[in-house]
């Protein structure tokens, strides 16, 4: 009897609280485990990558974008913009998918023969210099300044028009339906929705209520329906640098923007632009449906 | 069987000492609490009776006045701001008369120009173009065939999108000699190019960061902007206005941009440029203003330094001019 009330008096006693010295430790030794394997794969694994990506082959453009996506070949339009610029100009080039995000924080980046080049738009003018491929020669000086006010356009302003339907009104749903993404990617949505729509804000057509910028994009769609008229390409008969960044804009509307009142507008009143896509999807992405994702993630 | 003993009492024990913590802190500073409510209550009523009186100020102009908000006027171009330049030309462009306020140049989305005009805030130089191009009907472009106008919409949007915010990175962030501190008496209590310009240099280097061209290394942006430059030249070529001989909206948006190149970028690379090898920019920048801006140098700073004529000079635009004409 006083045996069991003695063990039981004991174990009242056991203090199971942890003292401030192991808990110290403990959290001592997962910060240094974190930081060692930043550093690994920050700079021992970043160093592996890059020699395996030298021996990708003389002249050959290796093209580090995000994943293949279900509807389109890349849910970024300028990926898409590189890449049809690529296949315009009959570049070789691989796709890699290790590092999506380059030194400037933005996506495609290229490796060609070791060196790394940023920026779609720099890309396209270092690889036209050093292929020698100048597709705007057929244009006068006047309709070269022409095309370049396209580009800008369709690049500062109908892509972040497209950024505030895809963020504010519809809340980054787009970015899971478009693309394979891990699992973990729906948690930590929500922070990257935020992230985007404080670049919005900073950019200025955060600013705007969402219907004045529909309203916005709308007038440059058919700004550039009217222009387009019923030409085969934007500047003529032939393809030229901006249609690439044309067509990844609005092939990026028609696939993956779907629910957005652009779709509407594009199907019902500015049809000029979907047989656009059309022409330019069958001229140069033949294999289009082997390019997309298929597996479904569950 | 482990009883719960620290453990359990724990987070009960917190909550419990902070309570009677508040509540001491309540008991002892009770007086300091409620001087510093009042104290706060008076300050935010003082700050809403002086809005409204502004409120009263600005709807004593009118029916069909526009109230235009903006920055102070500068030393040599009548305003820091690109688009400023555009909304005041426009103004003039259409014969709609405005009244000028200095005291609260941003607006509701937190940018300038904006106007208040028939009780309405209006914010963003394009929204406001069009909504007072609809109401008073006028429309510069109606002359154009529809290619033409698709034209304008993506120049516009070139020069204000794009060329914009690499005349921003120069400004701001790679232009060492700080001119821009001196383009206008800014009108801070402490000096604006040791507090003020740091601070803004790093507000619009992080918006161009987010935009994109931030990202860019000073050569790079240059380039870009010399692209854009050289379209606008070659597509101005000998025209006397971009999209031919009348001026449209298109011309207001262009202006107000080159202006801040011609005038307001001393030193800057892209001055250099229009001065050597697209001087039909700088023609074009000087017949805009002639053309509108006939009281350009009453609209510089200081105002109190201009040499005012002798006789009644009113401008058909802007009625705060009429006022200091006849003060003088």
């Amino acid at each position: 009897m006083t045996e069991e009330v003695n063990s039981s008096e004991e174990m009242k006693e056991i203090d199971v609280t942890p003292s401030p010295g192991s808990i110290l430790t403990v959290m001592i030794s997962i910060l240094v485990t974190t930081f060692l394997v930043y550093i690994y794969r920050r700079i021992i694994v970043r160093q592996i990558r890059r020699s395996v990506w030298k021996s990708a082959g003389d002249d050959v453009v290796l093209v580090h974008c995000p994943t293949p996506g279900y509807l389109t070949p890349n849910i970024s339009p300028f990926v898409m913009k590189l890449l049809t610029y690529l296949r315009l100009a009959q570049i070789p080039y691989k796709l890699e998918h290790d590092e999506p995000m380059g030194a400037k924080g933005k996506t495609p980046w290229i490796t060609l023969n070791g060196e790394e080049l940023h920026d779609s738009q720099l890309i396209i003018e270092a690889l036209s210099k050093k292929f020698d491929k100048d597709f705007n020669s057929g244009l006068s000086e006047e309709e070269k300044a022409i095309a370049r006010g396209f580009a800008m356009m369709i690049e500062e302003h109908i892509a972040w028009g497209l950024r505030v339907w895809r963020f504010i009104v519809d809340d980054g749903r787009t970015l899971l339906e478009g693309m394979k993404q891990p699992f973990f990617v729906s948690l930590i949505k929500p922070i990257f929705v935020r992230s985007q729509k404080a670049a919005l804000w900073y950019q200025g057509l955060g600013r705007h209520s969402p219907s004045e910028v529909e309203n916005m994009i709308t007038a440059d769609l058919r700004a550039l329906s009217k222009y387009l008229g019923r030409k085969p390409y934007l500047m003529g008969d032939n393809l030229t640098e901006v249609d690439c960044t044309m067509f990844a804009f609005m092939a990026n509307i028609l696939y993956n923007y779907n629910r957005s009142p652009y779709y509407d507008i594009i199907k019902g009143e500015f049809t000029n632009l979907y047989d656009y896509v059309l022409r330019v999807k069958g001229r140069l992405w033949p294999d289009w449906n082997q390019c997309l994702e298929k597996t479904k993630l569950k | 069987m482990v009883m719960p003993s620290a453990i359990g009492n724990g987070p009960y024990f917190i909550v419990s000492e902070a309570i009677s913590s508040v509540a001491s802190v309540w008991k002892k500073g009770k007086a300091y609490f409620l001087t510093g409510t009042v104290c706060f209550g008076i300050v935010k009523a003082i700050f809403y009776y002086k809005k409204q009186c502004q409120r009263n100020k600005w709807r004593s102009v009118g029916k069909d006045v526009v109230v235009l908000h903006l920055f102070p006027r500068g030393r040599y171009c009548p305003n820091v701001s690109p688009f400023v330049v555009k909304l005041e030309t426009y103004l003039r462009m259409a014969g709609i008369s405005y009244e000028l306020d200095f005291e609260e140049p941003l607006g509701p989305k937190g940018k300038c120009p904006w106007i208040t005009w028939n009780g309405k805030d209006l914010a963003d130089s394009q929204i406001i173009i069009e909504t007072l191009g609809k109401y008073y009907g006028k429309n510069f472009s109606s002359h154009l065939k529809a290619e033409d106008k698709a034209l304008g919409v993506s120049l516009r949007l070139m020069v204000e999108e794009h060329f914009f915010w690499c005349n921003v990175m120069w400004r701001w962030i790679f232009d060492q000699s700080f001119v821009v501190s001196s383009l206008t008496d800014w009108g801070t209590w402490l000096p604006f190019h040791w507090f003020y310009r740091p601070v803004i240099g790093q507000l619009l280097y992080l918006e161009a960061y987010m935009q994109g061209i931030g990202r860019h290394t000073e050569s790079e942006v240059l380039a870009m902007g010399h692209q854009d430059l050289q379209a606008l030249s070659i597509f101005l070529g000998d025209h006397p206005f971009i999209l031919g001989d009348k001026p449209t909206e298109v011309d207001c948006s262009i202006f107000g941009m080159l202006a801040q190149i011609c005038w307001n970028s001393a030193g800057s690379p892209f001055l250099k440029l229009i001065e050597t090898d697209y001087k039909n920019l700088i023609d074009y920048c000087h017949r805009m203003k002639e053309e509108f801006w006939p009281d350009w140098e009453y609209c510089l700073q200081p105002l109190e330094k201009q040499r005012l004529p002798k006789t009644s000079f009113r401008p058909p635009y802007c009625k705060t001019y009429e006022a200091i004409v006849l003060h003088e």
